[in-house]
């Protein structure tokens, strides 16, 4: 049986690899056709970075305010957290981007792109790190608040000093996962048109017709950008797989 | 000590955990032991003791004064015990010197320097020099347990509150917590423990509470109850956990 699935699986996924490789081999590529454009394409990944790097700053913020929303003793910051939570989770981003710019920056008279398109990246990944970083702290098992009470700490102390280090620990390899999310969502922007990565290879295609041209360096791109942070994700869960 | 309960319960849901405990003691108490089956409310009956609960009815007198019923005014009377549970009590995310050192500088008020001071004169009094470098996951039971218990005793806590420190050790680890806990028996700590232990309650304690589904059956000096038990119930149990 294991045999079998081993078997299924490699031919399978070699076969995929295989046509995958044979289409993008066989492509007869024009590269010249889009090298004038190779500026673009560098400023639209340092945007990518960019925003991406800003995003991760603030969403951890907002996703450790949600958090302690979500935990707090009263019902009203409870509820909003929750439902600010919910409401993003069970939205698509393109509709909260679209939303976000045109409705509500648009009526406060917030023109810039790049701002907006942060702070609702921002929004986003703040939800599901909120859950993340919620799923950490209730995972610490009663008997060290317990301990923690019985030593004589505050609340605010037990956090501080007992929960919180412990609950980044085991929230590290998640976060992780997500802000390789992050980046990858950061993609959406193209639609209110933030001049980033995949902006980029739509107008180079635009002008050009070298599609396959325009949009290969996105893979590689978006490629470099995650996969260490897939390293560090897988790093991180087998280290704390053996303090356990 | 002089411990005195007044009608104390605690009901958890549909469940009297204490149910109206009486009890009195005087100065000649030094080691009180709490015993009875499993579920009797020892350990609820010891919270309750050491400021870690607050009862749902009745009171607890320490010295002639009752204990506070809201959470600040309990924590400064938890910071004046120390407490020991059955297991896991330890922080597993530092060092077992700064186990003991973080609660002295944070609670106790104490300096960096003059608190790992004392955590080294607990530990070279508990034999446990060699170890406060290493965490607790690398630590025998026996080893977290003294740790847990040089803790316990570093602000040197008017009353000592033990929750059955042994039950989860095996018997060779069981007899050097033991051994410890004799120790600062005779060293004229005054301490409340609940435990399986018949043998060392028996020469341990001065006094000994019987408590069974919340009631306290019995209460009388350790060398009354364990050779002229008055109840039927507590003969019974005495027979049937001393025939092994
Ligand atoms: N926090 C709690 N919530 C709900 N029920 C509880 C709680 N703590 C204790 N109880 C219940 O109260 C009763 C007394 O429990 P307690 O732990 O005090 O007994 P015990 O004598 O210490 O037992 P053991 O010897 O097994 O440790 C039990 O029925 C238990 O299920
Ligand atoms: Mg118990």
């Amino acid at each position: 049986m294991k045999l079998f699935l081993s078997l299924t699986v490699s031919i399978l996924l070699g076969a995929t690899f295989c046509f995958v490789f044979w289409v993008v081999a066989s492509h007869d590529y024009q590269w010249s056709a889009i090298a004038p454009y190779w500026k673009n394409f560098l400023n639209g990944w340092t945007t990518t970075l960019l925003i991406s790097a800003a995003a991760l700053v603030l969403s951890i913020l907002i996703g450790a305010l949600l958090t302690s929303g979500q935990l707090s003793p009263h019902r009203v910051p409870r509820w909003l957290s929750r439902a600010f939570v919910e409401i993003i989770r069970g939205t698509p981003l393109l509709t909260q981007i679209l939303i976000g710019y045109y409705l509500i920056a648009d009526t406060i008279g917030w023109d810039s792109r790049f701002g907006v398109g942060l702070v609702i990246l921002s929004c986003f990944s703040a939800a599901y790190l909120a859950e993340i970083f919620r799923g950490g702290i209730e995972s610490i098992p009663k008997s060290q608040w317990l301990s923690a009470r019985a030593i004589g700490f505050s609340e605010f102390q037990t956090y501080r000093h007992v929960i919180i280090p412990q609950a980044i620990r085991r929230v590290l390899p998640a976060s992780a996962g997500q802000f390789a999310n992050l980046i990858k969502d950061s993609s959406l922007l193209f639609v209110i048109s933030v001049h980033e990565f995949t902006m980029q290879a739509r107008e180079t295609n635009a002008n050009t017709y070298a599609t396959f041209e325009s949009y290969l360096p996105l893979i590689l791109g978006y490629f470099i950008l995650t996969f260490p942070i897939s390293l560090l994700s897988r790093h991180l869960e087998k280290r704390f797989a053996y303090e356990n | 000590m002089r411990i005195e309960t007044l009608n104390l319960s605690k009901i958890y849901g549909a469940t009297k955990a204490v149910d109206d405990v009486s009890v009195s003691l005087g100065d000649e108490v030094q080691v009180l032991a709490l015993i009875g089956p499993s579920g009797g409310g020892k350990s609820t009956f010891l919270r309750l003791l050491g400021g870690l609960e607050v009862p749902t009815a009745g009171a607890v007198k320490i010295d002639g004064s009752p204990l506070p019923r809201d959470e600040d005014a309990l924590r400064e009377v938890r910071r004046k015990n120390g407490f020991l549970f059955q297991s896991f009590n330890l922080f597993p995310h530092l060092t077992a010197l700064e186990n003991i050192v973080l609660p002295l500088v944070e609670v106790y008020g104490r300096s960096r320097a003059e608190a790992t001071g004392r955590a080294g004169e607990v530990v070279e009094r508990f034999r446990l020099t060699d170890h406060v470098k290493k965490q607790p996951g690398q630590l025998s039971g026996g080893q977290q347990q003294r740790i847990a218990l040089a803790r316990a005793m570093a602000h040197d806590p008017a009353l000592l509150l033990l929750d059955e420190p042994t039950s989860a050790l095996d018997p060779e680890m069981k007899a050097e917590v033991l051994d410890l806990i004799a120790e600062l028996c005779e060293s004229g700590q005054q301490i409340v423990l609940s435990t399986h232990e018949m043998g060392f309650a028996k020469r341990s304690a001065d006094h000994v509470v019987f408590l069974a589904e919340g009631k306290c059956v019995e209460d009388a000096s350790s060398a009354t109850l364990f050779e002229n038990p008055e109840t039927a119930m507590v003969s019974a149990f005495l027979q049937k956990v001393m025939k092994w």
